[in-house]
């Protein structure tokens, strides 16, 4: 069975879809989209399908290889495409997650994040060292259950697709049905938040239940303006270092840390240090509890005060 | 060379030819503007949201609004720059990449990436570079 992948078919459609977006910023969000930004965004992208057609063989393989051990003999019917790519978004949930949780992982996947714009190009702003990181393992293990390795790689090339429409500030909330069950451009626009209270949280591809299931939903807030990027901005649109410079700090953090430290370096979330003197996501939105505490009992002694 | 290398190939260079052709539209229509500090108040509030918490009690603005320095109550102090149509920032923990010339202050981040930015800050310049050489405000 040969690979069927749809995403070079959607190409045309990205280039038309970014090209009508950049029209909407013009006339209503300039600062929605900056060329520099954009240039950065869209190489990555292209560096990323590079990188896919000289390592897409290896993923292919294996997940060929698990197939051989299959559980059970699923066919081709369209209920197991259909539960393959439900199956194949859960892979991708818990993949991304840890894609955030562990450094090694994000090491791989912060070049999505590391644009301060939110528009139609920070979506193909895809990772170039996702194969190095091992981060398709999260979806092979559907391969041991049965589904053929041709059917998850053009699922998951079909949720590539859907969630690029996703990366857009020009769409505000949808029908409430659709927010309750899928991403939507709404819940994928905390994703990529740097506020606190958005930290961590919405990682899924194409079905938002997931994250409603295990506790990682957070819904967009009419009074929090959304800030993008990471919580230490790049600062650069050098392409080869928004690729590589968390690996670059990774190993530099190995290198110097004591040697009962150095997999810490790997294994623990971002800004985890040996020392304390950095912080975590969970740190920093731990800091931002306290203080929305405080703020809320000064302000309740200030109305006890007035009314007493 | 086989045909699907050539239709790779062809592939790559046809996406290559679509991402320069939308990075020039992007700037031929102007996006993403020329955007200044305006304020001390707006250079507190982009601290804020650049290290979460981040509560200046000082603030050395650029004449241009295109960078500040910020000191807080901890005696931290942060560069903030422009950075596209967006801003970015880093604590300076280190004296050694700031230089004074008369009104200018030329800081030079300890991350080569994020380069040396020059502020224009009058007379306050002397000030900023007697403070960051000192440790403690």
């Amino acid at each position: 069975m040969p690979v069927f992948d749809p995403v070079p078919y959607a190409i045309p459609a990205f280039v038309a879809l970014i090209l009508a977006e950049m029209l909407w910023a013009r006339a209503r969000a300039p600062q929605a989209y900056e060329p520099r930004d954009t240039l950065a965004s869209l190489m990555l992208g292209l560096g990323s399908t590079a990188a896919g057609l000289l390592t897409g063989g290896a993923i292919f393989a294996a997940a060929t290889w698990p197939y051989q051990f299959r559980l059970f003999e699923l066919g081709w019917q369209w209920w197991v495409w259909a539960l393959a790519f439900v199956l194949d978004d859960f892979g991708y949930y818990w993949g991304h997650r840890l894609g955030h949780r562990v450094r090694w992982f994000w090491a791989a996947h912060v070049n999505h994040h590391s644009s301060q714009h939110y528009n139609l190009s920070t979506a193909l702003r895809q990772t170039w060292t996702g194969t190095l990181a091992l981060s398709f393992l999260f979806r092979i293990p559907l391969a041991l259950l049965g589904f053929h390795p041709a059917m998850l790689a053009t699922c998951a090339g079909f949720n590539l697709i859907y969630q690029f429409w996703i990366h857009t500030e020009a769409i505000g909330r949808l029908p409430r049905w659709f927010e309750a069950v899928m991403n939507t451009p709404s819940h994928h626009r905390v994703h990529h938040a740097t506020n606190p209270v958005y930290l961590d949280r919405n990682y899924a591809g194409v079905f938002i239940v997931w994250d409603r299931l295990f506790g990682s939903f957070q819904r967009e807030l009419a009074n929090e303006r959304i800030h993008y990027g990471v919580v230490k901005q790049l600062g650069s649109f050098n392409v080869l270092w928004a690729a590589f410079h968390e690996w670059i700090g990774m190993f530099g953090d190995v290198w110097q840390a004591p040697w009962r430290h150095k997999f810490g370096y790997i294994w623990h979330a971002p800004g985890w240090s040996h020392d304390g003197g950095r912080e975590t996501t969970d740190m920093i939105r731990e800091r931002w509890r306290e203080r929305e505490a405080m703020t809320a009992d000064r302000n309740a002694e200030c109305r006890e005060t007035s009314h007493g | 060379m086989n045909t699907l290398a050539l239709q790779l190939f062809g592939q790559l260079g046809g996406s290559l030819v679509a991402v320069l052709l939308l990075a020039a539209i992007a700037w031929k229509l102007g996006l993403g503007g020329d955007i200044r500090i305006r304020s001390e108040d707006q250079a507190r509030q982009l601290a804020g949201e650049a290290i979460w918490g981040f509560d200046a009690v000082a603030v050395g603005l650029d004449r241009a609004g295109i960078a500040a320095l910020l000191r807080d109550g901890q005696g931290r102090v942060m560069l903030l720059r422009r950075h596209g149509a967006h801003f970015a920032a880093r604590l300076i923990e280190s004296h050694s990449g700031v230089r004074l010339d008369r009104n200018f202050l030329t800081i030079t981040a300890a991350e080569p990436s994020f380069g040396a930015v020059t502020l224009d800050l009058g007379a306050n310049a002397q000030v900023w570079a007697g403070s960051l050489r000192r440790p403690d405000p």
